[in-house]
């Protein structure tokens, strides 16, 4: 008995030790993932902005071409000039 | 309206004001379309077409887009306001991406490009204000705005735009004869319902010398026309506009 008690206590003690281990790992290669996420050259941080003009504003354009805009007297002194440029 | 904060700042070789928006924002905007469409940066990709002997070349989509728009215009002025610069425009294909050109038919991009780069910019504005980029501006919210000359206009909607010699000397480039115009204007003011068809309508308007208020009228666009010799012309759109309403008794 006392014997396979010592088995039982080592065989305890090696359950722990696996356990304890395998947490670890996870935890560094959780650790390691979100690290890799945030700061890998390649991983975008936020969203992405499109290399062309968004497509509400080319609709826009093409809508409005060679359309007039609407002006009036003027109310106030002027806050912007135009001019050639 | 009141603007509260005006914000100036250089881009695009001209002054920047801006009113309504983050200026960190809008400069970042604009440094995107010079980037593709500066002619003074051999690293631009307009500088890298017109320097290829492709006959066909895939191009990103921000200068499909403005290359088509330019073209889309071409069409609309006849020839008036062309990417080419000599009439050559029909002789330009484009295809979703892929551009094809007789090689070293240069292209000149910068009289829609300001303009687009001004209306996405003001697309973008997060209260009322304006983004002018050397005098051309798009508004959201009526922005009172001083013209060539003297006297001020109240821009309601869309753009204002002015083109001519005034600044820059005869760089308006006649397209019919490839060489610069003889305008009988020295500065054209257009409205449009964006900042490109204000351009576009001066540009217009300034090359065709003394048909461009009539040719601004039929479409109904309102112009402003100051002369060689200072006089200044409104056309019936400008006038019908800007006629102040009278007041009721």
């Amino acid at each position: 008995m006392p014997r396979d008690s010592r088995i039982e206590r080592a065989r305890e003690r090696a359950r722990h030790a696996k356990t304890t281990l395998g947490a670890v790992a996870l935890l560094v290669f959780g650790v390691a993932f979100v690290g890799a996420k945030v700061h890998a050259p390649g991983h975008t941080k936020g969203r992405s902005k499109p290399l062309g003009a968004p497509a509400s504003f080319k609709r826009s354009v093409r809508e409005n071409t060679l359309r007039s805009g609407q002006i009036a007297p003027p109310a106030q002194p002027p806050v912007a000039s135009s001019s050639t440029s | 309206m009141s603007v509260h904060t005006v914000e100036r700042f250089r881009a695009m070789g001209c002054e920047v004001v801006v009113a309504g928006a983050d200026a960190v924002t809008v400069a970042a905007g604009l440094e995107r379309w010079e980037a593709v469409f500066s002619l003074f940066r051999p690293e631009s990709e307009l500088s890298r077409v017109n320097g290829s002997r492709a006959h066909v070349l895939a191009v990103s989509p921000l200068f499909a887009f403005a290359l088509e728009t330019a073209l889309g215009l071409a069409e609309e002025t006849e020839g008036v306001v062309d990417p080419t610069l000599c009439g050559r425009w029909p002789e330009i294909g484009l295809s979703h991406r892929l551009l094809s050109r007789p090689p070293g038919l240069v292209l000149d991009l910068n009289g829609v490009v300001k303009a687009l780069a001004v209306d996405e910019a003001a697309a973008a504005l997060e209260r009322p204000g304006f983004v002018s980029v050397g005098g051309d501006l798009a508004v959201r919210g009526p922005v009172d705005v001083a013209l060539p000359a003297g006297a001020a206009v109240r821009v309601v909607t869309g753009g204002l735009a002015t083109s001519g010699t005034a600044s820059r000397g005869a760089h308006l480039v006649d397209a019919a004869s490839g060489r610069p115009s003889e305008s009988c204007w020295q500065q054209v003011t257009a409205s449009g319902a964006t900042c490109l068809a204000a351009d576009v309508a001066a540009k217009a308007g300034f090359l065709l010398g003394e048909r461009g208020p009539d040719w601004l009228d039929a479409r109904r666009i309102p112009g402003r026309f100051v002369g060689v010799d200072g006089e200044i012309v409104e056309n019936l759109a400008w006038h019908g506009q800007v006629q102040a309403v009278p007041a009721c008794t």
